[in-house]
């Protein structure tokens, strides 16, 4: 308890505080108001629009590798799974280095489209780099929680549904997706959440424009000693954060509710 | 409730076929599938008519289901040909084939209420809102299920699920309806009301149904016709009472739980008939003419329950088999057996007061606690009564003084095997 008090509860009280002081100590706003204008409210939208387009992505192509994988036997699926999972036990540094290094004007992706028009495509210090970066990031979660989830389908009910008639699509739209549409909303929800606080790959793959809140806070503690304002971009950050996991967390009871239902 | 079971499916299907029937004809022939060395169907043939409710009955294994996944289109024959009224289907994919399928384990959509998964496949069919809204209530009403339309399949019971998910196959009115083995989960008294529901749908409706079991009760209940299958191969396809009273092997009749094997030695040849010597009692029974040799061993079949040689007796106690008036036995192909069969009612002996079952030495068989349960049965002529009791030990002998109805030498007395009358045969032996 006493760990917990002063671990968790003490920094995100002081940090509270800190952000609701002005430099003589008095209780202010304008820190959150500058965190909310100009500038700072631009690099706010910019967290939230590259966190969403990390979040549509990873959910596309984690619900394509996790239908494969789904697909496979046991034993192949499980090595798949290693696959998929292994590089997330590797430093974010060193895979975004290596995405650095593959993206880059001389890198692998722009020599082997050497022929094409337009060669060298621009991959990095924009934000098609920066999403390309998060979205590598973020998928061994979306595979893992969707792998879960589509393992959990019936495929018998797929079958029972063509043997009434239904071709290919129509199994996939009216059936499969239902089905998983509780994991695909937490598997979005989660990757968003994540991205929203992420740090190392924006602040190297990304430009001055695709500057993030996480970055922000950096640039303002490190360079302008701006503890206040980096405070209370902090508090912002964690009260979206929240507000996602609460949405998160209505999702997912909902999906229980209703396997729970059909279980019984 | 609509009679069922052994009205003769010949004179059902070519004369009172229900204006409403919907269900079309369906012949498989020469079907086979293997799956690397194992053969799990080996050339099934059959043809099916409209209307008629055919039963694949066998252990698990015997290919029943292998076939049935085959004609539904979910696993392809090696060879052979599948063809739906006259339409080949055999390698049609299922969605394609437009029949219908009752599982198991129900496999209702769990996001869909019942009146959704109802509806799913008329949707699939382009019907109008109206229109499904009709049929969907007309079908939820025939299996009485007409309350629970807006409710979740994982709120409904496992007989309810099942009713669900039999409407959902009824509803388009596919040619014809595959059931494997759709009552498996349920329990046993829900299973008895559900047979007699699934049938009188199924009659009412003229519906071509294929029903897998390995249940020889149900599929006698149930069928017009019992394709009763062993590793792969069709053993028999015939009607119940001609399963019963004339199974072509001997795998069939003990199958249907209706056998009697008798075993004795061929004494000799007698113009039409063929006097074999029991083994248990010595006995001298006739069956019909078999080309074996004297000497040779043999078991004798009763081909039907009710109508089987006496009990055996053993050492000093004679044979007290009373010889029936009519024989019509049948040999069966080269295997040795033949069956000794009559029409007539059949009395078996028993000690006057020592009740058969206090001193059978043999297994109670399934038939008799089956049969027993059922109520509407006793006023039945079919399914034949129980079996013979147990052999009666010559260690239970003798029995305990003569009792009033029994025979006043040897102190037994008679129990009709068919219609269960006793009566006091003072000139048994």
């Amino acid at each position: 308890m006493v760990y917990l008090l002063v671990l968790f509860v003490y920094p995100i009280f002081s940090t509270l505080l800190l952000s609701l002081k002005d430099a003589d100590g008095s209780f202010t706003l304008h820190w959150y108001a500058d965190a909310l204008t100009g500038v700072n409210r631009s690099v706010l939208f910019t967290t939230l629009r590259i966190s969403a387009e990390t979040a549509a992505l990873s959910l596309v192509f984690g619900f394509v590798l996790a239908q494969a994988i789904s697909r496979l036997k046991p034993l192949w699926a499980g090595l798949a799974m290693l696959v998929v999972v292994v590089p997330h036990f590797v430093s974010a540094l060193v895979r975004t280095y290596g995405w650095i290094i593959m993206l880059g004007d001389k890198g692998l992706v722009n020599e082997t489209l050497a022929w094409a028009p337009g060669a060298p495509y621009q991959l990095l210090y924009n934000e098609l780099g920066v999403v390309i970066g998060t979205t590598s990031m973020m998928l061994p979660y979306t595979v893992l929680l969707l792998y879960g989830v589509m393992r959990g389908v019936d495929r018998r009910l797929l079958a029972a549904a063509s043997s009434m008639g239904a071709g290919k699509v129509t199994i996939f739209r009216r059936i499969y997706l239902p089905l998983v549409a509780p994991g695909l909303a937490s598997a979005g929800l989660l990757s968003f959440i994540l991205s929203l606080g992420y740090y190392i790959t924006p602040a190297l793959m990304g430009g001055p424009n695709q500057t993030m809140i996480a970055t922000l806070i950096n640039q303002q503690v490190t360079k302008e000693n701006q503890w206040n304002g980096a405070a209370a971009q902090g508090v912002i950050l964690l009260v979206l954060t929240l507000a996602g996991l609460l949405l998160v967390k209505a999702v997912t009871s909902l999906g229980a509710s209703r396997k729970k239902r059909s279980a019984t | 409730m609509a009679e069922f079971g052994i009205a003769a499916p010949s004179v059902k299907v070519a004369g009172g076929k229900p204006a409403t029937a919907t269900g079309k004809a369906l012949s498989v022939v020469a079907l086979r599938k293997t799956y690397g060395d194992v053969v799990a169907v080996d050339e099934a043939s059959m043809e099916i008519a409209a209307g008629e409710f055919v039963t694949f009955l066998g252990a698990s294994g015997s290919g029943k289901t292998t076939t049935l996944m085959m004609i539904a289109g979910f696993c392809e024959p090696d060879s052979g040909t599948i063809t739906v009224g006259d339409r080949d289907v055999t390698r049609l994919a299922p969605q394609k084939r437009g029949l219908g399928f009752v599982f198991q384990q129900y496999l209702l959509f769990p996001h869909m209420t019942v009146s959704e998964n109802v509806a799913f496949p008329l949707t699939l069919r382009g019907v109008g809102k109206d229109e499904i809204r009709r049929r969907v209530g007309e079908t939820l009403e025939i299996a009485g299920l007409s309350g629970f339309g807006g409710r979740k399949p994982g709120e409904l019971s496992g007989g309810q699920q099942q009713r669900v998910a039999l409407c959902r196959a009824l509803v388009y009115r596919p040619p014809v309806i595959l059931m494997d083995e759709p009552l498996g989960a349920l329990d046993k008294k829900l299973r008895d009301q559900l047979q007699v529901e699934i049938k009188s749908i199924q009659q009412e409706l003229g519906l071509t149904v294929i029903y897998v079991t390995h249940d020889q009760e149900e599929a006698l209940v149930m069928s017009d016709r019992i394709a009763v299958m062993r590793n792969g191969l069709i053993e028999q396809f015939d009607t119940p009472r001609e399963l019963f009273e004339r199974p072509k092997t001997p795998f069939v009749a003990d199958f249907l739980g209706a056998a009697n094997f008798l075993p004795g030695r061929i004494e000799q040849h007698d113009g039409e008939h063929t006097l074999v010597r029991l083994e248990a009692s010595g006995g001298l029974l006739k069956a019909r003419r078999h080309q074996l040799p004297s000497g040779a061993q043999v078991k004798l079949l009763s081909s039907q329950a009710g109508c089987g040689p006496a009990p055996p007796t053993t050492g000093s106690v004679p044979a007290r088999w009373r010889p029936p008036r009519t024989w019509a036995p049948w040999s069966a192909r080269g295997c040795g057996s033949m069956v000794v069969r009559r029409r007539c009612c059949v009395w078996r002996y028993r000690p006057a007061e020592a009740p058969w079952r206090a001193s059978g030495s043999g297994s109670p068989s399934m038939r008799t606690t089956s049969t027993s349960s059922r109520p509407n049965r006793a006023s039945e002529p079919w399914p034949p009564s129980p079996p013979p009791p147990p052999p009666v030990r010559a260690s239970s002998w003798p029995p305990a003084k003569p009792g009033s109805g029994s025979c006043t030498r040897c102190q037994l007395w008679s129990i009709c095997w068919c219609c269960s009358s006793t009566r006091s045969s003072p000139r048994c032996c």
